[in-house]
Parts: structure tokens; sequence; C-alpha cells
């Protein structure tokens, strides 16, 4: 049979079919008596933040120099002490030889700040790439335990990984802040990341093991026989084996725990999601808020995916 | 040099022991080479295998240059590391350059210097016949490449020993000669070989001595010449029939 190349019905198709969901959602959602405000989203990635500059003293308006942007302004106490404050040029509230008291406002420096979804995708972003790395080398120590021959090191390899595959995380979370929390008198986030690198260590050691166990076994034997330690083996030949097998499993694992990383915010870290339902509480813009959180993890996992997609192209050098 | 002594393993299967190898007794001296024969499930290649601790054994002694294997105290990793082992499957490192695979025992369990250890590498992969390889992923190579690579990563270590367990087995047949020139031309240099084959050639042309075996045990032993023209075993005259 010949191979058909007709490939754009088929990508006509998969169009109809998103735009056919799209106008169904469109006219779902004209059918509900919703207000939709997307302006007021921008301004909490980031927005102009205006600080009010007081006269720290009591005193008179010395000269006035204004630029295009900002004006200096020379304020005279009664001591004939001189102090310069630099305010934005169009919220000057004083005019030179004017009488000040201690504490009025002469303008306001403006400047661009971060607003609070940005402030949390920074928190949901640090705080997953702390457990990333704490649930990497658990689960690297807690896999190769679990090949290990040392019935003890096994034991509690498995133990740890049922343990926490077979509980909820947002129980897990519970009891680290609650429970570990309380008793150890351990931060909020020691707690949320100490939760998070526990739960995606298990996985990542049951990922670890497969890696190890599916290099055959000749390769241990070989480096092995060369005399080399069961130590120098597993780092030298073993594990870099397993790990170009094992970083598509990884880096799915490393995805979910950034997506995971959103049932901190019960335990009050204001993470994306968290900053997500406060901006909610103040603008009541529940449905623009939710998707725009939605497509902020949605683009940090897709950068990290492409990164995972490169360095696999990376590693196939020697296949 | 190596000398085994009643050597018993033993493998617990579901359906009872198997005594894998059964009282193995054998001497090799420096220099010799030893062919190990005999029909699959024999126990050779697992005797062969308890020679550098790959498998344990469950009973009597192995001496390689004093050390015994049956002592506690012995440090296996340093017997390893005097006894270069070829496998069937080559087992070289596929994420390491030709080169890389060389040197990095050298330099881990020798201590050598990079240059040192490239410098040997070099020299033994013009000794196989494919110094324009070095750089080159295993991958690339053909399976007789592939096993003349493994040959020359195990001498690297300088070894004593050399054991070769079925090395011809898994190649194409027209890659089967460069691998036997290559020990050929170890053996005519006074290596110290073990050789675990089915080239009954192979065993004619270069064996010192040639030990036949069956169901783990030493069946009979002898010159090429004897064992090959005149075997006094029954088994060994049936299995010569089937193979020649």
């Amino acid at each position: 049979m010949k191979a058909r190349d007709k490939t754009w019905p088929w990508k006509l198709l998969l169009v109809a079919i998103l735009l056919g969901v799209a106008a169904g959602t469109g006219v779902a959602v004209g059918k509900i008596d919703y207000k939709w405000r997307w302006y007021r989203v921008p301004q909490y990635f980031m927005y102009l933040a205006e600080d009010a500059q007081k006269i720290p003293f009591d005193g008179t308006v010395g000269a006035i120099v204004k630029d295009k942007k900002n004006a200096k302004v020379t304020l005279i106490s009664e001591t004939s002490e001189k102090v310069v404050i630099t305010v934005a040029a169009d919220s000057l509230e004083v005019d030179e030889g004017e009488d000040l008291f201690d504490g009025d406002i002469v303008g306001f420096t403006k400047q661009w700040r971060l607003g609070p979804l940005m402030m949390g995708l920074w928190t949901t972003l640090w705080l997953s790439a702390i457990s990333s790395v704490f649930a990497l080398f658990l689960g690297l120590l807690t896999g190769i335990a679990r090949v290990s021959k040392n019935i003890t090191l096994r034991g509690l390899a498995m133990i740890y990984v049922e343990c926490i595959r077979g509980t909820p995380l947002l129980v897990q979370i519970f009891i680290a802040y609650f429970f570990l929390g309380t008793v150890f008198n351990l931060s909020r986030n020691v707690c949320g990341i100490g939760a998070l690198a526990l739960f995606a260590g298990a996985y990542v050691a049951e990922i670890v093991r497969a890696g190890v166990q599916g290099i055959p076994k000749g390769q241990m034997e070989a480096s092995r026989s060369l005399g080399m330690t069961a130590f120098q083996t597993m780092k030298d030949i073993i594990l870099p084996q397993a790990f170009k097998k094992i970083l598509p499993p990884l880096s799915g694992q490393f995805i979910s725990l950034i997506k995971d990383s959103s049932l901190v915010s019960v335990i009050a870290i204001t993470d994306l999601t968290k900053s997500g339902r406060e901006i909610i509480t103040s603008t009541f813009a529940t449905f623009e808020v939710w998707i725009v959180v939605a497509a902020m993890y949605l683009l940090v996992t897709s950068v990290l995916s492409q990164l995972v997609y490169y360095m696999e192209r990376r590693l196939a050098v020697s296949d | 040099m190596i000398k085994a002594e009643n050597v018993v393993k033993i493998f617990n299967s579901r359906s009872g022991e198997v005594r894998a190898v059964d009282g193995v007794s054998t001497e090799v001296a420096r220099g010799e080479v030893v062919v190990v024969i005999g029909p699959s499930g024999s126990g050779k290649s697992t005797f062969l295998r308890c020679i550098n601790g790959l498998e344990s054994f469950s009973e009597g002694h192995i001496v390689i240059d004093g050390v015994d294997l049956a002592d506690k105290k012995t440090n296996i990793n340093k017997v390893r590391a005097e006894v270069g082992m070829v496998f069937q499957q080559f087992n070289l490192f596929p994420h390491k350059t030709i080169l890389e695979n060389l040197t990095l025992a050298q330099c881990r369990v020798r201590k050598r210097s990079k240059k040192v250890a490239n410098e040997k590498a070099q020299y033994l992969l013009k000794k196989v016949g494919i110094p324009e390889k070095a750089n080159e992923y295993p991958s690339r190579l053909s399976g007789g490449q592939q096993q003349r690579v493994a040959i020359a990563r195990a001498l690297a270590m300088d070894p004593k020993v050399m054991l070769f367990d079925e090395p011809t087995s898994a190649l194409d047949p027209e890659m089967v000669g460069e691998v036997l020139d290559v020990m050929k031309q170890l053996a005519q240099e006074g290596m110290t070989m073990i050789v675990v084959t089915h080239e009954m050639g192979f065993a004619r042309e270069v064996a010192d001595r040639v030990i036949f075996m069956d169901e783990g045990k030493v069946v009979e032993v002898g010159t090429p010449e004897h064992f090959f023209t005149n075997p006094q075993e029954e088994r060994a005259k049936l299995f010569l029939k089937q193979v020649l």
C-alpha cells in the first residue's frame, strides 16, 4: 500500500474540532450572567506603585528643579538644615516658598513593581526548584537502596515509598505542617518544601529503581570484572546510562511537582494558586484569574518539557 | 598461577538444587593457555565466572597468585584487577567512547594519570588493530571490533590472567577470525589464558591443554592432540562426533 502523504484534511479536522470546542464554550458562557473584566488582570502582573514622599521636619520649600520626569525639591528646616527630595514631576504637591509641617506630602515617586501574580509565580518556582533538588537526592538514594543487597536498606526504602505513595499529598502536607511543624517548630516553607520533596522523592525512587534495573547485567559485571568497586560502578557506569533512560519519566515527575506545589497554598504559603485566590477575593474576577493562573502554570511546565526535550537530544549522541 | 580445588557451585532453583559446578579441580600454570569445552549447561561458564568472583562458589578453594578467593578477608576488587575478563556480549560501556572505555578503570583502579592511561589505550588499540576508532562510541563499531575493544579494555589493566567467556559466540561468522587472531597473538606473547569456547579450531591450534566438562564435572583433560584424536571418555567422544 502506498503511503498517503496528504495530511491537510486531518489538520483541517483538528482545527475544526478546536474551533467547535471554543465556540461551544463561548455559547455556554454567553448564556450565564457573567461580566468579563479582563482589564482588571494586568495590574496583578505589574503595577505602577506610588510612594508618598514626606517632609521630615517643619520648614519651607526652597528651590524646585524640574526636568521631564522628576522634580528635585529642596526643603529647608527652621534650623537651616537642607534636604533634597526627588519626586515625579507630575505629582508635585508643593510650590516654592510654601511652609510645610513635619509629615506633609511633597509629592510621589513612581515605580513599576511586580504584582501578586508574579510574586506568587516566583514562590511557586523556587519552592518547586528546591523541592526538586531534595527529591532528586532522596529519590536517588532510595532508588539505589531499593536495589541494594542489604535487607535493612531495602526494607527502609520500601516502607518509605509505600507510605508516601499510599497517602494523598494534601494529607501529607497537613501532617507536615500541623504535626511535624508543631513538634519540631518548623516554618511553613520548610514544611511545604519537605512534604513536596518527600512526596516526589518516593516517585523518583521508583523511576530510578526501574532505570537501574533496566541496565543490562553485563554492564555491572564488566565494570566489576575490571576491579571497580560497587560505588564506582554505580557512579560511572550504571547511573549515567540509567539517567539517560529515565530522563523522560523524571521530567514528568518534576512537572507534576510544579503542579502539585499548588497544594501548599492550604498551609498559607502565598504561591501562584494562593495569589490567585487572594486576587479573586478583591476583584471577583473568578473566571479570568483562574484562567490566567492555569495559563501561567502551563507556560512554566511547557518551557520545562522543551528544555528536557533539548537535553534528551544532546544525550543521544552515543546511541 | 591459578589453582582450583574441588570447586562446587550450587544454584537453588524452584525444582531443587542444581550443582552447576560439581567438584572441579585444576591448575593453570603461568603462560599456559587452557581451553574449556563442553555442551551448553555443562557449567564451564559458571566455573570461569567463579574465578573472578562474578559468581560466588559454595565449596572449595580458588587460589590466584597465592590469594584464596574463599577467604573472607580477600579483597575481591584487587583480585579482579589482576584477572581480565572478556564476555560473550562484549559489555562495552555504551555511554563512553572507545578511549574512555579503555582508560576509565586504569584511572579509577590503577590510579594512573589520564596521560599514561591514554597512551596505554592507544597502544592497545593499535595492537588489536583499530586505532582509528578511539573517539567513536561502541554502537558505531561492528561486533568483531567491539569484542577486540573489550579485549583491549581488559588488557589495559595489565592482568596476570585473561578469562574468555565464549568470546566469539555472539559474532557474525565473518568476524570470528579477527577476534581469534587477537587471542592467538596474545597466547603467543605468553599471556595466561582460560578460554571457554566452541571454536574447536582455536582449541586445537592454540591450547596447551583442553578441559572437557559435562554436568558440572571435569570429564577429560589432555593436550589438544590427545583430546581431539584419541579421547578416552565416552561422553567426550559423543560430543566431538556432534561438533566436528
